[in-house]
């Protein structure tokens, strides 16, 4: 009956072809989640191409069936159970009071010996897992003296949520008659996913944003550990921190700077005939030159920031939300988790609802400062220079989260005074790309 | 899926932020009153991306304002709700592990069954090659395939896998109907765990028991230009990775593509005419109008937010020749 019309209005759809979009920017048709047939294959699913979505919505019957078959297929897809074939089931229990006090050191030891396996458990982790096996302790969890692994609460939560661990309420609180030691066991209750995230969000400072930025990146593969300023009550009360804090306000610069100005000035008024005066002569003085470059050198004027020379600052000295609170390495990387190497990415977590303004160039530069010099290395930086300025020589990432939408920015701390053009006159300077100061990362 | 949830729905509170655990909360939110959240758990099915995220769905606080403000929802301290799992009732307990016992079960059966359906699609296509007078050769291919299905199945399979194997081996002369009758005895097998998604049960439904609720959720100053839209039909996401405070949508995100960039102001508060150079060259470049809209009244000029949000206009800005 009304055909045409339909046609007429699905001809409105706009055909939206961009290049490099990125599929987690927008919301996804959970119909593409059918054509996966994950539960055969799970190793070769490569994501399905975006869906076509229409301009607005109209009153036509088709539109609302794909809707609803949209709907549907999200309403399947979220409702996918999480489920423990018994054979390679990993079984953990909950501990609300965390790992137990290390035993007291036995006076005359070194407390720094004493160590040995699992000394190390942090105190915020809460659950247990007796017999740990599986790939995932490899990279997550401490084990303690007897072998038992502690996970920190986003390791459980993460694990609980991609279907992974099965943790238990413990009898303490469930109650419950114990029978029989085995019998325990299947008594205690399993633990829900909104009770996992009602008890371990909010635990050891562990915010929902957190959550969300460790996940997100345990899911694609990094492997991450706490950094010191996770604890953001922790600081350093260090006067000599205090005064570095304070002498920020005046940045180092190279250059001739002010004072440099100001001395030419007073040398003229002194001796307005001197050869050296800026105001009567010409700016790199009389005489003969026979080189661009000393006249160059002579010609800077204007300071620059050289982030080679600022002090590294220690990490907890900056102000929390700019903190570095998370340590990221690459999946390539080794871990070891005794002895963690230093981090492919440092990540400061910040909320939007909590900081609403970009950060200030103090929070910015401390934050900067809190990380390893990491000047650009290679051979192809050597060669380029514009991949020399985008590195930086200090850099971190900013994990922005807007209410469970995050982004990522890295932000690199980058010295144009140090590439002096007129040396490399005739050199390559690489492909003419855009040197931006801080540049979205994904 | 067309079905309603008891109403109020309990959104849960966790450490500040506003969750939904309950599937069908949220399928009925997102079809009857256009909120749509953010989805920030992994899909355990397919839990090595970030394009497809599943349960719980975080909601911004003006979403869980704007509910509780119409009645269908109320907020529930979820850290509270869960002391709740001291005072269980020991007969609540054992009947909701016999419920879980029984859903893992079946759980069991139906993955044992598409596992045998899988089977029997694997033989079928061997047969078929078979039948095509392909060589031995390609038939130790084509085990080799469906060795490699059955492992992929992730079932305890090596019993099975024998038995088929030594099938193989036997030759090629057995029909089809024998090869499934021989695999169709499955050893007894364990009962899957489950973990469930949320607490209720054991826990009692948290309407029902208490009644006793958060206030109504903390709302910034844009609230009144949020629910202003919301009222409009618009559903509206989170905007700060496209530039503004909220994308506002036409309809269900899942199928149209979002209108405006939107950037909330108070009525006399001062703006830099950059951000609204910005804003336009922003939201036409995406092909999005730039909505800049607010309140007419301060929140110390009405009594409650309500009185605001019938004040908001709102103002469209294109950039226009471009």
């Amino acid at each position: 009956m009304a055909d045409a019309d339909e046609d007429a209005v699905r001809g409105t759809t706009v055909e939206a072809t961009q290049i490099e979009v990125d599929l987690s920017d927008e919301t996804q048709d959970f119909r593409l989640l059918n054509h996966l047939n994950f539960l055969t294959d799970t190793s070769s699913s490569s994501l399905p191409r975006r869906g076509e979505k229409d301009f607005e919505p109209n009153p036509t019957e088709f539109q609302a069936d794909v809707l609803s078959a949209s709907r549907q297929a999200m309403h399947n897809a979220l409702a996918h159970p999480r489920l423990h074939n018994p054979k390679n089931q990993v079984i953990a229990i909950y501990a609300p009071e965390g790992p137990p006090p290390p035993p007291p050191v036995p006076p005359g030891q070194d407390p720094g010996k004493t160590s040995g396996r699992g000394a190390s458990v942090s105190p915020d982790a809460c659950v247990y897992v007796p017999s740990p096996k599986g790939q995932y302790f490899k990279n997550m969890g401490q084990a303690d003296r007897k072998g038992v692994i502690w996970l920190l609460p986003e390791e459980a939560l993460y694990l609980l949520e991609r279907g992974s661990l099965d943790i238990r309420w413990p009898t303490s609180i469930t109650g419950g008659t114990v029978e029989e030691g085995s019998e325990e066991e299947e008594l205690s209750i399993p633990m829900s996913l909104q009770a996992a995230y009602a008890c371990f969000i909010g635990r050891g400072g562990l915010t929902l944003e957190r959550f969300t930025v460790f996940s997100s990146l345990k899911r694609i593969g990094y492997a991450i550990s706490r950094a010191p300023g996770w604890d953001d009550s922790s600081s350093v009360e260090d006067s000599a921190d205090e005064d570095s804090r304070n002498a920020y306000t005046q940045p180092v610069t190279r250059g001739a700077g002010l004072a440099g100005i100001l001395g030419s000035i007073f040398n003229w008024i002194n001796d307005p005939k001197s050869t050296s005066s800026t105001a009567a002569g010409p700016v790199i003085g009389y005489g003969i030159h026979r080189n661009y470059s000393d006249i160059y050198k002579k010609l800077a004027q204007i300071p620059w920031h050289d982030p080679t020379t600022l002090p590294t600052r220690n990490p907890l000295s900056t102000k929390p939300p700019y903190r570095v609170i998370l340590h990221v390495f690459k999946p390539s990387t080794f871990i070891k988790k005794s002895a963690l190497p230093p981090p492919d990415f440092r990540i400061a977590v910040i909320n939007t609802r909590e900081a609403t303004t970009i950060p200030t160039l103090p929070e910015l530069s401390a934050l900067l400062e809190s990380t390893p010099l990491d000047p650009p290395k290679g051979e192809k930086m050597d060669r380029q220079m514009y991949l020399r300025l985008r590195h930086g020589y200090r850099n971190v990432i900013l994990a922005v989260v807007d209410q469970g939408v995050t982004s990522f920015l890295r932000v690199a701390d980058v010295a144009f005074g140090r590439e002096r053009l007129y040396e490399s006159v005739g050199g390559s300077l690489g492909p003419k790309k855009a040197g931006n100061f801080r540049k979205k990362k994904r | 899926m067309e079905s309603t949830p008891t109403l109020p729905i309990p959104i849960s509170y966790v450490s500040g932020r506003y969750l939904l655990f309950s599937i069908d909360a949220v399928t009925y939110l997102r079809r009857e009153h256009n909120i749509c959240g953010v989805l920030i758990g992994t899909l355990p099915q397919i839990p090595q991306q970030n394009v497809f995220l599943g349960l719980p769905l975080e909601l911004m606080p003006e979403e869980a304002r704007v509910l509780v403000d119409k009645g269908v929802a109320c907020i529930v301290d979820e850290a509270k709700a869960h002391d709740g799992m001291r005072s269980l009732l020991e007969e609540d307990r054992r009947q909701y592990l016999r419920d879980l016992e029984s859903q893992g079960q079946l759980a069991t059966r139906i993955l044992a069954d598409r596992k045998d359906q899988l089977r029997e699609q694997s033989l079928k296509e061997i047969d078929e090659k078979k039948a095509k007078g392909l060589a031995a050769k390609a038939a130790k291919a084509a085990q080799a395939a469906a060795d490699a299905q059955i492992a992929a199945s992730s079932a305890p399979a090596s019993t099975e896998k024998d038995e088929s194997s030594s099938i193989f081996a036997a030759e090629d002369e057995m029909s089809s109907l024998s090869r499934t009758t021989g695999t169709s005895t499955p050893a007894p097998q364990q009962t899957m765990g489950i973990t469930p998604t949320t607490s209720y049960p054991p826990l009692p439904h948290p309407v029902s028991s208490s009644g006793q609720y958060l206030p109504k959720p903390k709302v910034p100053l844009s609230y009144p230009l949020f629910a202003h839209l919301h009222s409009r039909g618009y559903f509206l996401s989170p905007g700060l990775r496209f530039g503004c405070q909220y994308v506002a949508y036409p309809g269900d995100p899942l199928r149209f593509h979002s209108h405006f960039v939107v950037v909330s102001a108070e009525w006399d508060q001062e703006m830099d005419l950059m951000d609204i150079v910005n804003g336009g060259r922003l939201g036409t470049g995406v092909k999005k109008g730039f909505l800049l809209g607010g309140p007419q009244k301060r929140r110390d000029e009405v009594e409650s937010e309500a009185d605001r949000i019938e004040t908001v206009r709102t103002f469209s800005i294109e950039w226009a020749g471009m």
